[in-house]
């Protein structure tokens, strides 16, 4: 058999695996392995599962993914959100589907300094739903909204999926988070254009909140402070070339652990399972890109990366349609499939027709970001729908669904716009001259 | 009973080894933190930071796997398995545990191969000379627990499997 026919076999074994309920990260490596064995020989199957092993989970470059992941958690432990949303909540309940779009503002704002959708969806869902149940909002439009505004975690920097992207192409995680901030801010925008045209059309689904002073309004605004200073120290060290990627997150965990002392809001309690909750997000995705280290020797032996390179630069198609067919797989894959495991999985895959057709890198990611997050809202695998349907446990899944889909409309509108205008995303990336 | 016993001693085991990769993940931080703080104030820097962090990452994340594991944390695709009958769904287990089994059977042998040739050749990290088969072994180690729960898994859906 020939080693392209062994590696669709493989990919064929692999996704039903996935289907099969194996965990992501071990199905890869267990189909790698197999494969790999076959195509080359037991001996060195075995010697590359150690060396993958280790080389991975002793990665320099990959320990920037727990200190980002571990900043988020230490932020959210520290009480940061809830004053997050208190200022937005102050500043926009009063409107019409205020407190939506204050839950959005907050999502956007907690984005800035945590990099994981469901982080984001069940640290604000936890504070907003019961919020916006006390003042009648519409279950359909209250759980929609945090279940898409949470997706604004891996667009706006620091993003774990733009890491791990950048890791896989090697482009500078620098620059791929500068890329993400317009798109982000685009983004966040949209989704608050969705919330004021659906309570435009129906008021009844979004009443609006408790008037504030212009007094109550001005002090709310100390609840930024926080996120804008751990912001701009980590995010703004990684710009300025100040710190690497690894110490941008530290120093922001840091920042965000100094917080919770000097607020006296972290207990012992709250610091070891803020810790420990960190510790095991980081070990599921560090396993994810272990088993696409170990897959990805056994699809570089198959030679299908470059074989579907070479077949798909034979279209004669506008770059414009391959973004739109790569976008589509993503898309419906990603239905399926853990936004994380889709991306170690196919981009390595894929990158060659990338590169091939000159697409801009930095620019693709952010493409790619974009369509991970409509992976976290659609059914049937909606990881965000289901941590807000952990939250709000009296909402049918199916309500859930129903109300990101005006948010999912945003953000295929969103990602159009991008792919007709990518200077939004590489504008910003431009400028920084390292 | 006796499987009781060993799920209590797997589940116990893993807990112990999650709060030595608790240890390692916060090493990171620190040792990061102190070496930017002093590179950037004092012009000095923590030696060998970066081979401390990477056996520290080695360790967070080798010793993380098993409870990780135990809380459901490693992501699988939920959606088709759930939605089939009991019986259908241990057999599924069952096959998939075993090969689960066998797979985390295979990185603790091969893992410690690994350990048993870096401590041959004097392996040690390239700037702090830390000397690497410890930490290696150490991984095996931490994979065992996730063997012996892929074991107990695979019991568990055989037994529903014979049971019906």
């Amino acid at each position: 058999m020939s080693p392209v026919s062994v590696g669709f076999i493989g990919v064929g074994v692999l996704l039903l695996m996935f289907i099969l309920r194996m965990p992501v990260a071990f199905a890869m490596a267990f189909v790698g392995f197999v494969g790999f064995a076959y195509l080359s020989t037991p001996g060195a199957a075995c010697n590359i599962l150690a060396r993958d092993i280790f080389e991975q989970f002793s990665s320099y470059s990959l320990s920037v993914i727990p200190m980002f992941i571990l900043m988020g958690s230490f932020a959210f432990a520290s009480g940061i959100t809830g004053r997050l949303y208190k200022t937005a909540y102050t500043w926009v309940g009063q409107l019409r589907g205020g407190l939506a779009i204050a839950t959005t503002l907050a999502c956007g704002g907690f984005a800035a300094i945590c990099g994981s959708t469901a982080a984001t969806a069940a640290t604000m869902g936890k504070i907003a739903l019961p919020e916006m149940k006390k003042y009648n909002y519409d279950d359909v439009l209250a759980t929609g909204t945090v279940a898409a505004s949470g997706t604004l975690g891996i667009l706006i920097p620091p993003s774990t999926i733009l890491i791990v992207y950048g890791l896989l192409t090697e482009q500078s995680i620098g620059r791929l988070f500068i890329a993400g901030i317009l798109p982000g801010l685009l983004l966040t925008l949209f989704f608050a254009l969705t919330i004021v045209l659906i309570c435009r059309r129906n008021p009844e689904l979004g009443p609006s909140g408790p008037p504030t002073t212009w007094h109550e309004k001005l002090r709310a605004v100390a609840g930024i402070v926080e996120p804008l200073v751990l912001f701009g120290l980590a995010i703004g060290g990684l710009f300025l070339g100040w710190f690497s990627p690894t110490q941008a997150g530290a120093i922001g965990a840091g920042g965000a652990l100094l917080i919770g002392l000097v607020r006296r809001e972290l207990t012992w309690r709250n610091f070891f399972e803020a810790g420990k909750d960190a510790l095991r997000t980081s070990c599921m995705v560090i396993c994810i890109i272990t088993g696409a280290t170990i897959f990805g020797h056994f699809m570089a032996v198959t030679t299908i990366p470059f074989m579907l390179a070479d077949w798909v630069g034979g279209f004669v198609l506008a770059p414009a349609a391959i973004i739109g067919i790569v976008v589509l797989i993503f898309f419906v894959l990603g239905c399926f499939i853990d936004a994380m495991a889709l991306l170690v999985l196919l981009v390595p895959i894929l990158f060659p027709v990338v590169i091939g057709f000159g697409f801009d890198l930095i620019w693709f990611g952010v493409i790619i970001v974009l369509v991970s997050q409509m992976g976290v809202i659609t059914p049937p695998v909606g990881v965000n729908v289901f941590v807000v349907k952990g939250i709000a446990e009296d909402v049918p899944l199916e309500a859930i669904f129903k109300g990101i889909l005006p948010f999912l409309i945003a953000l295929i509108v969103c990602t159009g716009i991008l792919v007709a205008f990518p200077q939004i995303a590489t504008f910003l990336p431009s400028l920084v001259k390292y | 009973m006796v499987l009781d016993k060993v799920a209590k001693f797997t589940h116990l085991l893993s807990g112990w080894l999650e709060w030595v990769g608790l240890a390692g993940l916060l090493l990171i931080m620190i040792i990061t933190c102190v070496d930017v703080a002093g590179a950037k104030i004092f012009t000095w820097r923590v030696p060998g930071a970066i081979d401390i962090v990477m056996l520290s990452q080695l360790v967070a994340i080798g010793f993380a796997v098993a409870f990780t594991q135990i809380l459901g944390r490693h992501v699988r695709v939920e959606f088709l398995v759930a939605k089939l009958p009991e019986r259908a769904q241990a057999v599924i287990g069952s096959i998939i545990n075993l090969f689960l089994l066998a797979l985390f059977i295979l990185i603790v042998w091969r893992i410690s191969v690994f350990g048993h040739s870096l401590q041959v050749a004097g392996e040690v990290s390239a700037s702090a000379a830390i000397p690497l088969y410890p930490f290696v072994y150490g991984v095996a180690f931490a994979c065992i627990p996730v063997c012996l729960l892929f074991l107990l898994d695979f019991l568990s859906s055989l037994a529903k499997v014979i049971k019906r």
